[in-house]
Parts: structure tokens; C-alpha cells; sequence
């Protein structure tokens, strides 16, 4: 395995001495989609929290692009390049789609209490193009046309979509996605797949969590297998799908 | 006193009190950090103020330093209340303007229970109505500054990371916005406009005692941002307009009526139910909260309404 | 110098007062997670229910505390059903129900206020104060600490021995899990704010008692009470207990310390809220770790 961009190295994180996350390693690379699968409750949801800065792992290093990330705060880990799309999407419910969006958009000028104040020349030219992006965006997940409703009225279908694609608007060198396809029929999901694939080609990378293993291993091009806390499985999804251990670990759980 | 004045009066508080209500709504309307303290800061203006004028400093110095001083301790403040839960942080600074409050009462420096009197920016000879228009004006310019400067920062970047912030501040983070920068900010300017009209306040007036300090200066500020609607300047300067008037209003009525009940008491149960209809039918205030309009954003809304119009 | 027989055993009735006052606060913000400030008009109002059947209708002060418990515990219970828990229901935010409380608070003190015109009243019931030893006590306070040691064991019993108690621990601790586990949680829920209001109000008579009945008795009094609920930890009423007296303890020392250091005694309620934010600062959960929630 090359240097990973996102490389972590035996994380773990417990509550109340419960390890919900056990000494997991893993790369992910530059480019391309990987996928983290496993049954209910087996820790990628909080594996994706503590390296977001929102838990701190009880042990273990988490690099981002070289650089350890363990006692940074979350929104020091966006700067680095590293964003995340919640798997219940934690959307801005009084603000509208459009302004979700922009929310995400980085190294805005406006963000600074003097600029907003006395050089709104300085924002105003970047936030046009920042629209134009945003609404390229919101094209391509079908939600261009309630750019600016309030988030609240989306469906929750429609929330996920905005989820995803707020995270894309945030420019990220890694986009970790918990779960974008649930709750979404088939054909969006799989479109969504195509536009995240068509995002990596241009050099994003995606972390992905997901359910629905036949979208996923379609677009994947590696595969995490987790199982009670522990990465049991990696490789290729075809190699995956040919392992035995693979079906004991998602039946076993029935 | 006649109605003449007297209203010029009310108009007054108005100006004063729509200050100390854009500063609420930037604190707990845009960036949703509960402030129960704020008398501390209006307080603080005003007992600077006060002090420095004792001291013969010209008033615009006396103005200055009262709201430098109010944002230093506005932004003290903000430290530890960071990382409050909403509650804590509201009792927090409750208690704390009661601390301020009793240190003015029992010091000597501050005129203890007596208060002190303050130098007036207007001279008090001339004729009383003269005396109001001028404090409007001024009162008035410091208002509208306050109002253009909320109003920008909630049409910007800046205020609409603020509201993020508010909505869900694990998001927001995530999103790259350092929420304790945005906090300690919001309260810091948030004290500084408190601290302004403190200042206003005592020179109007023209003394300061203890007892204008109460907890009651604070509810009575959450009432008029939420009775006018937080997240909307417009609307909590309504607020504070309407407040006002009921409030003094009510106490002309008593010359004029007899009511079978002293009508400060019946103001507080009325306003006490008031808060409660709004809070149950009407949270979110008479006008409800602004959405976010930039420049740019104002033309895409346009956009949209002709195509909306072309369509039908 | 300092008297200190006479500071501990002071300390023990301002203690006692606030542990009354603040088991009840305790218990409702544990259970409906917002401060209820309406709490100082419990025990203002449980105050004027006392007057009322003790000197109105004669008929002493012991009735007066059966009756001032039965009666706020009723209202506190009526306002639970009429304004908290609507508001809950409508998805409002513990700051709304925080409001909500404030505002119940200024209709219910004022009411009273316009009712009695502001005047304060006195329970004719005198108590002389006489000596036990070097300590001079008066047979009200005794009463006071009685009451609270009292009230801490049938707490204490309740809380642990009582299906009724074991359903308040469940609920304050896990809603969603009591209501599964076949608790009738709307009812307990009332009984709390029954009993809270309840308390309270008993927390009244004794103040009413020991100085004046007066519209503001309550809210002279409501912060050091949130003082004493936040530094034993919300909940958890062996907490307050601990709370109460420790509380108790700093404002009777601090007094005397003040008083020796040339500061204006009216310090004496600042060291309640200095209490307060630094625990809110410092450790917000209070002394919960030290005692396993009830």
C-alpha cells in the first residue's frame, strides 16, 4: 500500500469502556473512491467522528496529507482539506439551500468580521462566483430549483442530497460520506455514485460509507471491512465478494 | 410633565433601548448565545461614563472608553461562556450582573446606594423640550450606526456563518468556522453597544443609582426582541418601540383613569402573559427572522421572481 | 474572635433553608431540563397560603405548612400543565421554557403584589431567642433544621426504598427508557412538580416566618437556591444537600470576613453567585461524581 493521504494508525475509541473503534489502521489514497462497509453498530460512524476532530481518539495517530491530526479542532481539520457529510444530515434548517452551500465554500473573504464590515467590495466579487459554483452543484443533485428555500422544507431524501452536496462545495482533498445513498431511491443513488466518480477523476478523494454494497462495490475502488470495532477485510471488491469470511461477518449479525 | 415631552421622552428610551436590543439580537438572534446578563454592560457604559464625567473628561472620551470598557469585559466574559450549555451561560451572566450590580451598591467610588450624578452631553438650561430633541438626535445617529452595523454584518459572509453557528455549531465547525472566534466576537460587540447606550443612558438621565441596574433591565430587553422577533433588526427595534410605549404609556393612563389595579403591576402580569401567548402561538416575534441578502443574493432572488413571473 | 459555634450553627440554618428551597428546584430541572425561575413564587406564594390559614383562618402554623405545600404544589403543578409543558410539546428550547418560567414568575409576583398592595406581612407567631450554651438559637430555627434533616431522610427513603422514587431516577435519567419500561411518565412528571412546588413552598413559610412575607420573598432568595442547585449537581438531591450547607457555610463565614476586612457586608448574597459561576465555569456538573445519582 502507498502513502495514504488520510492514514490511520491503530485508533481507538471507547465509551464508558465500550471500543466502538479498536485499534483500526488503515490508507486511504489520493484519488479514487474507497469504502468502509460492516454491520450496524461495528464503529465507522464514530471511526469518521474521531477523525474529524468531534470525538478524541483514546489512541493511536491519524495523519491528513502527512500531518497529525489527532488534538486538532474540526474546523481546523477542513483547512487542512478533510470535510464530511453526517449520515443524519446536519443541515442548517433556517438558512436556505443556496446559503447552506455557501456556508461550505472555503477561504471566504466575507468571513472576517472587518471585512464584512468595510470591504464588502473585497467579498462580494468572490461570493458571485462562489453562486455560480454552488448552483452547479445543486444541478447536478437534482435540488437547483429550491436554491433558495429554507433547508427545513427539503424531504429527507432531499436533505441527504444537500448533505453531499455541501460537502463537495467545500473543495475537499478527502470527502468522507456516511452513508449518501440511504434514504434515496436507486437511480438517484446510483447517479449520485457517477458524480462522486466523475469528482474523483478531477482529484478529490471519497471515503464512503455505505449499505447499499452493490452501488458502492460498483464505483469502489478499495474496500474496508469492519466488523465489532476492527478492520477484518481489505481489498478490492472483487476479492472481497469472493471471500467467505465476508457473509459470516454481515450473517452473523442477523 | 406634559404628553408633549413625555412622549419626546418615550422616543428616548426608545433610542436607547433599540441600542441595547440590536445588541441581543446580534448576541442571541444571529449568533444564539443567551445573554441574561446583559444589564452587566449596559451597567458597565453607564457607570464609566458616569465616573469619567465626574472627572471632568470631555463626553466623547466618557463615551469611548465606556464601550471600549464594556467590550473588554464583554469579551472576559465570553471566555468562559463558550463553553456553557445555554442555560449555564444565562445564569452565568445573570449572576454576574448582580455581582457588578452589588460592587457599585456597596462602593464608595461609584456613589454606593446614593448612585452619582453625571454631566449631561446637552446642558440642562435650555428649555426642557430642546433638551429631549437634541439627546433624539444624537441617540438617534448612534442608533442608526448600531442598525447599519448589524444589518451588514447579518447580510455577509460573516453573519451567515455566525447563523450556522447557531443552528448547529458541530456542522458549522466541521464547515471550518472557528466557533469560539465567532462567539467571543459576537459578545464583544454585542457589550460594546450595551456599554454605548449605558453611556447615553446616564447622561440623559443625569445620575446613576443601583436600582436602575436590576435583572428586570435584561427580561425587559428579551421581551422586546422576542416580542418583535429575534433575528430581525426591523423587528426587534419594533419591539423595543412597542415595550416603550405600552410601558410609559401605561403610567400617563394612571393620571387620567383610575384603575382598579396599580398599573405597573397589571404592566408586568400583562407583560408576563404577553411573553408566554408569543412564546406558545408566536416564537419566532411580530417580523420574522430576516433571511440572509447580499448584493449578490438580492439579484439571484430577483432572478428567480422574474422567472417565477415569466412562467405564469 | 470569631464566634464560631455561632457561625456553624447559623451556617446550619441558612443551609437548612436552602436545602428546602433547592431539593425541589433540583428535581424539576433534573426531570424537565430547563431552570425554572417561577421556583422563588412557589415559595412566595406558599408564604401567603401559609399567612392566610395561620393568621387569616387562626389556625397556627403547622396547618400553615400542610396547607401552603398542598396548595402551591397544586399551582406548580397547573403551571407545569399549562405553560411548560405546552411549550415543550411545540418543540421550544430550554432558553423559551427558561422565559417562560421568568414571565410566569412577573405575573404571579405582581399579582400578589397588587393583591396586598406590596405591604409586607408577619406571622404573629413570635420566637424568642434563648441560649444553648454559646449559642444563641431561636426555637423557629431549630424547627428549620428538624425540617430539612427530616426532609432529607424521607428524600433519601423515597428516592430509594419507594417504587415512586425509583420511577423519578429512572425518568429523570432515561425518558425514553422508563416510558418503554411501562412508567408512567406524564404522571410522574407531575408528582415532581408537585412535590417540588410543594417544597418550595414550605422553604416560604419558614422564610415568611424568620423575616417578612413579601411579594419578592421568593426572589431574594432564587439565586443562591440556583447557587446550591448547580454546585450539588442538577438532579441529584444528595447533592444539593451537601450544596445547601456548604453554601450555607461560605455566606456565614464570609460574612464575618467581610466584616473584618472593613467590606460592606452586602456582599453577604454575592458569595452564593461567585459560588455559582465558578462552579459553572470550572466544573459545571458540580458535586454529582461525588455522590451516585440518587
Amino acid at each position: 500500500m502507498q502513502e495514504g493521504l488520510l492514514r490511520i494508525r491503530e485508533v481507538s475509541k471507547h465509551f464508558g469502556g465500550v471500543y466502538a473503534v479498536n485499534k483500526v489502521s488503515l490508507d486511504v489514497t489520493h484519488g479514487g473512491i474507497c469504502g468502509l462497509v460492516g454491520p450496524n453498530g461495528s464503529g465507522k460512524t464514530t471511526l469518521f467522528n474521531t477523525v474529524l476532530g468531534i470525538h478524541k481518539p483514546d489512541g493511536g495517530e491519524i495523519y491528513f496529507n502527512d500531518q497529525c491530526i489527532n488534538n486538532l479542532a474540526p474546523h481546523q481539520i477542513y483547512d487542512l482539506g478533510l470535510v464530511n457529510a453526517f449520515q443524519i444530515p446536519r443541515l442548517f434548517y433556517s438558512l436556505s439551500v443556496l446559503d447552506n452551500m455557501l456556508v461550505a465554500a472555503r477561504e471566504q473573504q466575507g468571513d472576517k468580521l472587518f471585512n464584512s464590515l468595510f470591504l464588502r467590495s473585497k467579498w462580494q466579487k468572490q461570493e458571485e462566483g462562489l453562486i455560480e459554483e454552488a448552483l452547479n452543484i445543486l444541478e447536478l443533485v437534482e435540488l437547483e430549483h429550491l436554491a433558495l428555500s429554507p433547508a427545513g422544507e427539503l424531504s429527507g431524501g432531499q436533505r441527504k442530497l444537500l448533505e453531499v452536496a455541501r460537502g463537495l462545495m467545500a473543495k475537499p482533498r478527502l470527502l468522507l460520506l456516511d452513508e449518501p445513498a440511504a434514504g434515496i431511491n436507486p437511480v438517484l443513488g446510483k447517479k449520485i455514485f457517477q458524480k462522486i466518480e466523475e469528482f474523483s477523476h478531477n482529484g478529490t478523494a471519497f471515503f464512503v460509507i455505505e449499505h447499499r454494497l452493490e452501488i458502492l462495490f460498483e464505483f469502489a475502488s478499495w474496500v474496508y471491512v469492519m466488523n465489532k470495532g476492527k478492520i477484518v477485510i481489505a481489498g478490492q471488491p472483487q476479492s472481497i465478494i469472493d471471500d467467505p469470511a465476508f457473509y459470516t461477518i454481515y450473517l452473523g449479525e442477523e | 410633565m406634559g404628553p408633549l415631552l413625555y412622549s419626546l421622552d418615550i422616543i428616548v428610551y426608545i433610542g436607547i433601548f433599540g441600542i441595547v436590543c440590536l445588541s441581543l439580537n446580534l448576541e442571541y438572534g444571529f449568533a444564539g448565545l443567551a445573554n441574561f446578563g446583559k444589564v452587566a454592560f449596559f451597567l458597565t457604559g453607564a457607570y464609566t461614563y458616569a465616573i469619567l464625567s465626574q472627572l471632568g473628561v470631555p463626553f466623547y472620551v466618557c463615551i469611548i472608553v465606556g464601550v471600549l470598557i464594556s467590550a473588554i469585559v464583554g469579551l472576559l466574559v465570553s471566555f468562559p461562556a463558550l463553553r456553557l450549555r445555554a442555560d449555564y451561560l444565562a445564569i452565568a451572566v445573570l449572576a454576574f450582573g448582580e455581582i457588578l450590580r452589588l460592587i457599585v451598591k456597596s462602593e464608595d467610588f461609584a456613589g454606593g446606594d446614593w448612585g452619582m450624578t453625571v454631566s449631561p452631553i446637552f446642558p440642562y438650561t435650555t428649555s426642557s423640550l430642546i433638551y429631549r430633541l437634541e439627546n433624539i438626535g444624537l441617540i438617534f445617529i448612534f442608533l442608526a450606526i448600531c442598525f447599519i452595523v448589524v444589518q451588514l454584518l447579518a447580510n455577509s459572509p460573516y453573519g451567515r456563518a455566525m447563523r450556522a453557528i447557531r443552528e448547529d455549531e458541530v456542522a458549522a465547525e466541521a464547515l471550518g468556522k472557528d466557533r469560539a472566534r465567532f462567539k467571543a466576537q459576537a459578545f464583544m460587540l454585542g457589550s460594546a453597544m450595551a456599554g454605548l447606550a449605558g453611556g447615553l443612558y446616564a447622561q440623559y438621565l443625569g445620575y446613576v443609582v443601583p436600582g436602575m441596574f436590576m435583572p428586570m433591565v435584561t427580561f425587559t430587553v428579551w421581551i422586546m426582541v422576542l416580542l418583535g422577533g429575534p433575528a430581525n433588526n426591523w423587528g426587534v427595534l419594533l419591539g423595543a418601540a412597542l415595550v416603550e410605549i405600552f410601558d410609559r404609556g401605561t403610567n400617563i393612563v394612571k393620571d387620567y383613569i383610575a384603575l382598579p389595579v396599580d398599573p405597573s403591576d397589571l404592566q408586568y402580569i400583562l407583560f408576563g402573559a404577553l411573553i408566554i401567548f408569543i412564546l406558545l402561538y408566536r416564537p419566532q416575534g411580530l417580523l420574522k427572522e430576516s433571511m440572509i441578502r447580499t448584493k449578490t443574493l438580492r439579484s439571484a432572488h430577483d432572478a428567480r421572481r422574474s422567472i417565477k413571473n415569466k412562467g405564469s | 474572635m470569631f464566634d464560631w459555634s455561632q457561625i456553624f450553627f447559623n451556617s446550619f440554618v441558612t443551609g437548612s433553608l436552602y436545602l428546602i428551597a433547592a431539593v425541589g428546584l433540583t428535581l424539576t430541572y433534573g426531570l424537565s431540563k430547563f431552570p425554572n425561575f417561577a421556583h422563588a413564587e412557589f415559595m412566595a406564594l406558599g408564604a401567603y397560603a401559609g399567612y392566610f390559614v395561620s393568621e387569616q383562618l387562626g389556625l397556627g402554623l403547622p396547618l400553615a405548612f400542610v396547607f401552603a405545600f398542598l396548595a402551591a404544589g397544586t399551582i406548580g403543578l397547573l403551571c407545569y400543565r399549562g405553560i411548560f409543558q405546552p411549550l415543550a410539546k411545540r418543540g421550544a428550547t430550554i432558553i423559551h421554557l427558561m422565559v417562560a418560567s421568568i414571565a410566569l414568575g412577573f405575573i404571579l409576583r405582581h399579582s400578589v403584589g397588587a393583591a396586598t398592595d406590596w405591604d409586607p406581612l408577619y406571622f404573629t407567631a413570635t420566637w424568642s431567642a434563648f441560649d444553648v450554651g454559646p449559642i444563641r438559637v431561636t426555637g423557629l430555627w431549630i424547627w428549620l433544621i428538624v425540617t430539612a434533616l427530616t426532609l432529607s431522610l424521607v428524600m433519601h427513603f423515597l428516592m430509594i426504598k419507594t417504587k415512586i422514587g425509583k420511577a423519578i431516577r429512572a425518568t429523570a435519567s432515561n425518558p425514553e427508557l422508563a416510558l418503554a419500561s411501562g412508567i408512567n411518565v406524564d404522571r410522574i412528571i407531575l408528582i415532581t412538580w408537585f412535590i417540588g412546588a410543594g417544597l418550595a413552598a414550605i422553604a416560604g413559610v419558614f422564610r415568611g416566618a424568620d423575616t417578612q412575607i413579601w411579594p419578592m420573598t421568593g426572589w431574594d432568595m432564587i439565586l443562591p437556591v440556583f447557587a446550591v442547585t448547580i454546585l450539588g449537581g442538577i438532579g441529584n438531591f444528595y447533592g444539593a444537600i451537601a450544596a445547601a450547607f456548604i453554601i450555607g457555610l461560605a455566606e456565614n463565614i464570609g460574612v464575618v470576613a467581610l466584616a473584618s476586612l472593613g467590606l460592606s457586608t452586602t456582599y453577604r448574597i454575592g458569595i452564593a453567585f461567585v459560588i455559582l459561576i465558578i462552579t459553572l465555569i470550572v466544573k459545571p456538573q458540580g458535586l454529582a461524581m461525588f455522590f451516585r445519582r440518587a
